[in-house]
């Protein structure tokens, strides 16, 4: 029988293990601009709430006058959650870029660890709001044919660091090559 | 004007007959049918967004009693006989140079110009009332959109048939000759030009199965939909029978005047009724899309023709299937009978309804022996009623216990206790104690398993479902871990498919991570496409 020079079938003893790979923070920019939103829009709803409870113009009638420490209340309590959240899930954001994928970790009490493999991508986005533009944050958005659900979705990047993972994915070789 | 139609069928002549030569071609009188119906269906298309504001100003019936609605009536009637007779004097084909040509359109005027490579496959359509005079519209798909695809809306059944097999063989010898000259290519003509030209029928559902397939399954909307605008009327004949009967609904349900037991007796009745009535109809409308049912195989696609008055076709390439998956309902498993689903991209078609869109591909109520050699078919070597699937984590109960039952059950039970409603009680426990007996066989059900090439993930409550997907065409996979799991050491696995999502929750973690690292060792060392 004729043997095959190429074919190789060693075992694998150890794969590429996931679990063991530092991941890499994001910029905590992102937390401090969370964090700042969440005080600014809380502080404005209760503004606008509370000029129109206590402007001398119109008389309001009594069903809003005892809506008004109850509104005032939930958006108190929103805004404290939201504030608790970011403050301590936001650094827990993480990613690792390998060869040939890219992981997202994040979350606080449910925590979830994606990996997407670079070869099943299909394109890229990096975006940036008005608010992440001031803080000179971009979010990077990688599609893959499982749909605008899966959107494998980094935020809080340096614009520096999106661009260039963005690159590193377009310049990929698995990408290049046309397989995906 | 179809002179191609009368051809004998020897095979030097096809080749004459399916070329017309530089001029161009009228169809058949017959396409004046085929295009009016088309043009009623665009027109009920753009209009049905019209029908509810029409149904909330109007009274339908007292606007068809009026003289205007004739009118309306006989205006569109002969609006769209025109429009069918326009569009037929509008239309040329020709077959020249291996190149299909179309001119169509009336005031938007269209030249598709479809060279016979470019042409994926190959459809012949038989609507109904082509049939007895043997004719049949040929659908050519290219790679490309929709817009790019060319109907020859009507030609005799020879005729298509000899277009088709000339247009595949083209597509052969094309291959053939490709492989010759670039080695290199091989690969890529071959999946995209072999085509339908050996085609053999792997499974066929008689009309027994189908009837199997109406009483398992809710396939009542297929007809429901189509007798919606009879409603109204329907009810008010039904109601006039059961009064001519002696029975009035509204006296039944107003007055006392009849014992609770009787009244029990009477829902019981009609209910039961109702269930056969629906089932019927069920049995009708999967007659109605299943009859014929035929799934053959050609060198690359699984194509399902099926249909009673229309015959549908869906095609589908082998290697663009993600997902195998076999659904058995309650009622299934007690028939021993299962429906089987080819998932493809689930970002085509958007909106096809279920069994017309062509990134599922059903096989109906076929037995489990069946399933088994079908889904080997498709995935060679898979095997997925094995018995080595690993069952989720008992605490998968608990957890559903306490985020999704305990709550509810707790409000309902201080209602109940404190303002002394036994019924209250009763009922919570009863809804409690069912729903709880679901999640429990839910547990019980939920499974993975795996072997060298394949994931297979086993789901259900009362009925049972079956995935099978191979490890390569995953897209990305996720685990999740919420921080009570942690401390058990359990996790949750989600594989993201072009298909959709698959989860399977309560892992032990160290499992999940295997899964995870071996499932994106194959994506990223094979290297193989997932379409």
């Amino acid at each position: 029988m004729e043997l095959n020079d190429n074919f190789s079938n060693e075992s694998i003893a150890d794969l590429p293990k996931l679990e063991s790979q530092p991941l890499v923070d994001i910029s905590p920019k992102y937390r401090r601009l969370n964090l700042l939103v969440t005080v600014v829009a809380v502080v404005l709803v209760v503004g606008v709430l509370s000029a129109v409870r206590f402007q001398p113009f119109i008389e309001l009638n009594h069903g809003l006058k005892i809506a008004y420490p109850f509104s005032v209340s939930i958006v108190f309590a929103l805004g404290l959650w939201s504030f608790v959240y970011h403050f301590f899930a936001d650094p827990l954001i993480g990613y690792c870029l390998r060869e040939q994928d890219i992981s997202l970790q994040k979350g606080l009490i449910f925590r979830s660890l994606s990996c997407q493999p670079i070869l099943r991508i299909q394109h890229v986005e990096v975006k940036r709001g008005p608010l992440m533009r001031l803080a000179g944050l971009s979010a990077l958005h990688v599609f893959s044919a499982g749909g605008a659900l899966h959107t494998f979705q980094i935020p809080g990047l340096e614009d520096d660091t999106a661009q260039q993972l963005r690159q590193f994915i377009l310049d990929h070789k698995a990408l290049s090559e046309g397989q995906f | 004007m179809s002179s191609q139609c009368s051809e004998p069928k020897s095979a030097q002549e096809q080749t004459v007959a399916v070329e017309t030569g530089s001029e161009w071609r009228m169809l058949s009188y017959i396409a004046i049918v085929y295009f009016s119906i088309k043009n009623i269906f665009k027109t009920a298309q753009t209009l049905i967004y019209a029908v509810p504001a029409l149904a909330i100003t109007a009274n339908v019936t007292d606007m068809l009693e009026s003289p205007l609605a004739y009118l309306v009536f006989f205006g569109a009637i002969t609006f769209l006989s025109v429009s069918g007779l326009a569009s037929f004097l509008m239309y040329r084909f020709r077959i020249h140079n291996e190149h299909v040509e179309v001119r169509s359109g009336v005031f938007q005027r269209a030249h598709i110009n479809l060279p016979f490579w470019r042409i994926q496959n190959v459809k012949i359509e038989h609507p109904f009332y082509y049939r007895p005079f043997g004719y049949s519209v040929v659908v050519l798909d290219t790679a490309g959109s929709a817009k790019e695809e060319a109907n020859i809306v009507a030609v005799t059944t020879e005729y298509a048939e000899a277009l088709k097999s000339q247009i595949l063989s083209h597509q052969k010898s094309e291959t053939s000759h490709n492989a010759n000259s670039e080695p290199v290519d091989l690969e890529k003509t071959d999946t995209t030009h072999v085509n339908t030209l050996d085609e053999t029928v792997i499974n066929h559902r008689s009309i027994g199965d189908i009837v199997i397939h109406g009483f398992t399954n809710n396939r009542v909307w297929i007809l429901l939909g189509a007798a919606a605008p009879f409603y109204d009327t329907l009810v008010e004949q039904v109601g006039g029978w059961l009064t001519s009967k002696g029975l009035q609904l509204d006296q039944l349900v107003g007055e006392q005047t009849i014992a609770w037991w009787q009244f029990g007796l009477y829902a019981f009745a009609i209910v039961m009724m109702l269930m056969a009535v629906l089932a019927l109809l069920s049995v009708g409308g999967a007659l109605f899309t299943f009859y014929g049912y035929t799934l053959s195989k050609t060198a690359d696609r699984y194509i399902r023709r099926s249909g009673l008055l229309n015959k549908q076709e869906v095609s589908m390439r082998a290697t663009r299937i993600q997902v195998v998956s076999a659904k058995q309902d309650w009622l299934d498993k007690i028939l021993k009978r299962v429906n089987l689903y080819f998932e493809q991209n689930a970002s085509l078609d958007h909106g096809a309804p279920e069994l017309m869109s062509s990134n599922r591909l059903i096989v109906p109520s076929v037995t489990v022996e069946e399933t088994a050699v079908l889904a080997q078919d498709v995935l060679p070597n898979c095997n997925l009623y094995r018995d080595d699937y690993k069952s989720i984590n008992r605490r998968y109960i608990w957890h559903c216990f306490l985020v999704g039952l305990l709550a509810p059950f707790a409000i309902a039970m201080t209602i109940g206790i404190v303002g002394q409603h036994w019924d209250v009680i009763v009922g919570a426990v009863a809804i409690s104690g069912a729903i709880a007996g679901i999640i429990v066989l839910r547990w019980w059900r939920w499974g993975i398993a795996e072997d060298e090439d394949y994931i297979y993930v086993r789901s259900g409550r009362v009925g049972l479902d079956y995935k099978c997907f191979q490890r390569f065409k995953v897209q990305q996979v996720v685990i999740k871990q919420s921080w009570f799991m942690k401390r058990r050491g359990l996790a949750s696995v989600k594989f993201v498919m072009a298909s959709g999502a698959i989860t399977v929750p309560f892992l032990p973690e160290d499992y999940v991570w295997t899964l995870i690292n071996s499932t994106a060792y194959s994506v990223e060392s094979t290297r193989r496409s997932w379409m």
